[in-house]
């Protein structure tokens, strides 16, 4: 059991440490472009562009995921895999659906 | 509008360049760039060996409702909206950008743009002047450009409820996925889904 555990601890690890550089490299190409693919707000782009490698290592070794699930909502989640559909309208369905997440996102966060 | 320093000037031309490889018309040109209509058909036939086409910009809102250029020009719109809200650059260049992150997830999705340049910029306008709005889905929450003061109550997307016509298509060409991009042209010449949607 132990063993198993240390498994997924380390493929967690893996998983935050791919997810982390690919977040920086995105950030570091194109700040703006890179705020919409990840739905972070630009305070975080900014810190990750600043990031040393040193850091993100210690961060990713974590027991706990990094990036978390974007259609957090059932409803949302069914209309897009749900009942059969092509593979190509199933992509437009979730750039749609991820467009509108990320912008509801930073609408709740900024003060009324 | 023309800036008289060269830095200004060269900066025109590379919006021009930027704007004429999108497949802007000369007539979107005119209105954004500071450069004389002389020099914007030179650049032009540089660019792309011909003439500008002549023709008008489409003006009206009915083809945005269509079916497969609704799913587009939805796709379109969120990253548009994201753009103007976190980026600080000039309005022209956030529709550039847009437009080639449309174009990259299209090309992710290995289908074909259906929503042109001049289209894009057009449906940037009619939101401008409040002719468009983007309605949420009742069944996904999804946003979906629609026309301005339709009711928003209990509204269904176009993806959550597919036209009639698309379902039987697409079950004939179950698995092919080759054959998407050719029935979404036949969908995209149906008229608006009048009804179906509200
Ligand atoms: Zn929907």
């Amino acid at each position: 059991m132990n063993v198993a555990n240390g498994e997924i601890s380390r493929e967690i690890g893996d998983v935050n440490l791919a997810y982390m550089l690919l977040a920086q490299k995105l950030v570091k190409q194109d700040r703006v472009a890179a705020m919409f693919r990840l739905g972070i707000s630009s305070e975080l782009a900014d810190m990750l562009a600043g990031m040393s490698l040193a850091q993100i290592l210690k961060l990713a070794a974590s027991n706990f995921l990094l990036c978390s699930f974007r259609l957090n909502e059932h409803a949302s989640m069914s209309a897009v895999v749900g009942e059969g559909k092509d593979t190509t309208l199933q992509q437009a369905h979730m750039a749609i659906l991820m467009s509108a997440r990320t912008l509801q996102m930073q609408k709740n966060t900024v003060p009324a | 509008m023309t800036r008289k320093t060269v830095l200004g000037e060269v900066r025109e031309v590379q919006l021009a360049i930027e704007l004429i490889g999108l497949g802007a018309r000369l007539q979107f040109l005119e209105a954004e760039v500071g450069l004389s209509r002389e020099r914007l058909i030179r650049l032009y036939k540089e660019i792309k060996g011909v003439s500008p086409p002549k023709g008008l910009l489409p003006f009206s809102t009915d083809w945005y409702m269509t079916w497969l250029a609704n799913i587009h020009s939805s796709m379109f719109y969120n990253i548009y909206q994201f753009m103007k809200i976190h980026s600080d650059e000039e309005k022209v260049w956030i529709l550039i950008k847009s437009y080639k992150l449309y174009l990259q997830q299209i090309a992710a999705q290995d289908s074909e743009p259906i929503l042109d340049f001049t289209r894009a910029y057009t449906m940037v306008r009619f939101f401008d002047s409040d002719m468009l709005q983007l309605s949420t889905c009742s069944r996904c929450a999804g946003q979906f450009v629609a026309h301005a003061h339709d009711h928003k109550s209990g509204y269904v997307c176009v993806l959550c409820r597919p036209p009639s016509r698309a379902g039987k298509a697409r079950g004939a060409k179950r698995g092919a996925v080759a054959g998407i991009a050719g029935d979404g042209m036949v969908f995209g010449v149906e008229p608006a889904l009048e009804g179906g949607l509200h």
